[in-house]
């Protein structure tokens, strides 16, 4: 049997610093000061150069306008998905609704898709309708890209609920917005909370609607700035471009340490 | 608009089932039909922002796409049946293409699950593990472009791994690892699963903790070793766990696009390109919107097949 711990132990011990070397050389060279990289990968941190390394990437890819962007893109659409999906989920479960099955595939549909179905149209009918290259143009298809998913957890989570309350409520003349607002939200606020979560770093995330729907530096989001700033790899080293993949995902590792709770739940409820 | 959604239910035949719980009766006095018209209207309005965004944002687009697969590629093209389709039969990239997709679903659900199952058994237990599972998950925080920088560096003519390659006097192994098919293609699902095994690790712990003890227990004192426990005892438990990681997993890999895009575009000369990115490639490079319309068409129906394991067992729990 101690055998056998030696042999699990040793073999954990052996993937997990499998799986660290990438983060590490993450973090070590893009501590290297870019003018002193030496052409090939730094294996142990000397000098402390991080700080201009992210602000030459920051310059380079102007990271600051996409970094604004992303936050307004992903707290916005997140926002709007978590709410809007929780009317939905609200009026399919707990109100008086005929064709709750057809109305749950109308909503749910959306998240089976591959995104490639859809991009094409978006793009033409976004050209024509000059929602194209706007901030408010990539809100609103964040949001519709978030809601399908958002509404099946909220609806899974509005079946858990207890309906006591809300009856009570109805039978003291509450009118179902006072409800909605009132027992139906504070109820739910764990899983919208963890529902905000994985929206916003799903935005966060997408790499191809920014590249498609926006071409102006100040609208397009975090990601398309650093497929950019990879596409000019060799010009501005890679110190720097490592830097600024680290910048811009520190949003979701915060997110990930600092709301781990929400972030496993999040993961649970989903699937 | 929110009205014409509405309308269109209620002006639906009703026969008298309506679903009017009777606490409404004794609430308010107004007639039956006015008031569940009502009702009816304000659920409607509830559903209705819901609806119409994803109706106008992604089922209509949707269905464009259907219908622009069976025209060609310019303007004025007549309706051509399924010659956007015989493309894959006919199209050097997109047979590529093809064979790319089916390495990436294989790599995509084979490595998640078995390293995922395997880091979560052998850390459940013991304590110092937390560490080593902090390692797995935490590339997972990291978005596929990101990924894609940091494998970028790994995998260059002059990254880290040929350099380990030299410093272990393996240089004829050294070689640019993203130039060459297929060798390109493997270390991207490699990449891949460097970071989707945090998640399977972490859906497999919480099905591993799920499972009751005394199962163990039983099966220990009945004399099963620790492979016996693990074969008969764990594993069929987590048969709900795995379908879940395994349809999970097989859809995101379909459907990744950002670390081969950032990683390759697709190229060189289009070696690397999954449905994904070859329907992006066709659409908005080579400005072949027909083939690319058929080409979303075609994943979707892969997609949605490969949803269908997950989604039927889920939906038969929590649906109606």
């Amino acid at each position: 049997m101690t055998l056998g711990r030696v042999v699990r132990n040793g073999t954990v011990a052996v993937l997990a610093a499998l799986w660290l070397v990438p983060t590490w050389l993450l973090v070590v060279n893009a501590l290297v000061p870019a003018g002193s990289y030496s052409g090939s990968p730094h294996w142990l941190p000397q000098d402390f150069g991080l700080f201009a390394n992210m602000a030459q990437a920051w310059d380079k890819a102007h990271l600051g306008p996409a970094l604004g962007n992303s936050l307004v893109y992903s707290v916005a659409s997140a926002v709007a998905a978590v709410v809007v999906a929780t009317f939905a989920a609200f009026a399919t479960i707990i109100m008086p609704v005929k064709r709750r099955v057809l109305w749950f595939w109308v909503i749910y549909s959306g998240t089976l898709l591959p995104l490639q179905v859809f991009i094409r149209p978006l793009f033409l009918s976004y050209a024509e309708s000059s929602l194209y290259d706007t901030q408010f143009g990539l809100v609103l298809i964040y949001t519709a890209i978030a809601i399908p998913f958002a509404f099946f957890v909220m609806r899974n989570y509005a079946l858990t609920l207890p309906r006591e309350v809300i009856e009570a409520a109805r039978m003291d003349g509450a009118s179902w917005w006072r409800v909605f607002w009132q027992i139906h939200v504070p109820l739910s606020r764990s899983a919208m909370i963890a529902v905000f979560v994985f929206q916003f770093v799903a935005v966060w995330n997408d790499l191809m609607f920014g590249i498609t729907l926006t071409t102006s530096r100040n609208i397009r989001p975090v990601m398309a700035a650093l497929a950019d700033l990879q596409g000019n790899y060799s010009n501005v080293g890679p110190p720097v471009v490592l830097a600024g993949a680290l910048l811009v995902s520190l949003p979701t590792l915060v997110l990930f340490f600092s709301a781990q709770r929400f972030f496993i739940s999040s993961l649970r409820i989903t699937r | 608009m929110s009205t014409s959604t509405t309308d269109a239910r209620t002006a639906a035949p009703d026969g008298g089932s309506a679903p009017t719980p009777p606490r409404d009766g004794r609430r308010t006095p107004m007639t039956p039909s006015w008031r569940v018209q009502r009702e009816r209207l304000t659920a409607g309005g509830f559903m209705a922002p819901a609806v119409l965004l994803v109706a106008v944002f992604l089922l209509a687009p949707f269905a464009w796409t259907v219908y622009r697969s069976f025209f060609g590629d310019t303007r004025t093209s007549p309706f051509s049946w399924f010659d956007n389709y015989t493309l894959f039969a006919s199209d050097p990239a997109l047979f590529r293409s093809i064979q790319n997709t089916l390495m990436w679903v294989a790599g995509t659900v084979l490595l998640p699950f078995v390293l995922g199952l395997a880091i979560a058994c052998m850390t459940n237990a013991s304590r110092f593990s937390r560490l080593a599972r902090l390692c797995v998950v935490l590339p997972y925080a990291l978005s596929g472009s990101a990924v894609a920088v940091v494998w970028n560096f790994m995998l260059t003519t002059d990254g880290a791994v040929n350099q380990v390659l030299m410093a272990l006097n393996l240089d004829s192994l050294a070689h640019g690892w993203l130039l060459t098919w297929p060798g390109n293609s493997v270390v991207m699902i490699l990449a891949n699963a460097w970071q989707a095994t945090g998640v399977a690790v972490i859906l497999f712990l919480v099905g591993l903790q799920s499972i009751p003890p005394e199962t163990l227990e039983a099966g220990a004192l009945d004399g099963a070793g620790g492979w016996q426990q693990f074969r008969h005892i764990v594993l069929p438990q987590l048969r709900p766990v795995s379908i879940i990681v395994i349809g999970m997993s097989l859809v995101n890999g379909l459907k990744s696009f950002d670390l081969i895009w950032v990683l390759t575009q697709g190229g060189p000369g289009r070696a690397t390109e999954t449905l994904a990115v070859s329907m992006y490639n066709e659409t908005f490079l080579e400005l072949r919107p027909g083939a690319g319309a058929a080409i979303a068409v075609v994943l979707t129906v892969i997609v949605l097949a490969a949803s269908w394991l997950y989604l039927r067992r889920q939906l038969d729990v929590k649906g109606e």
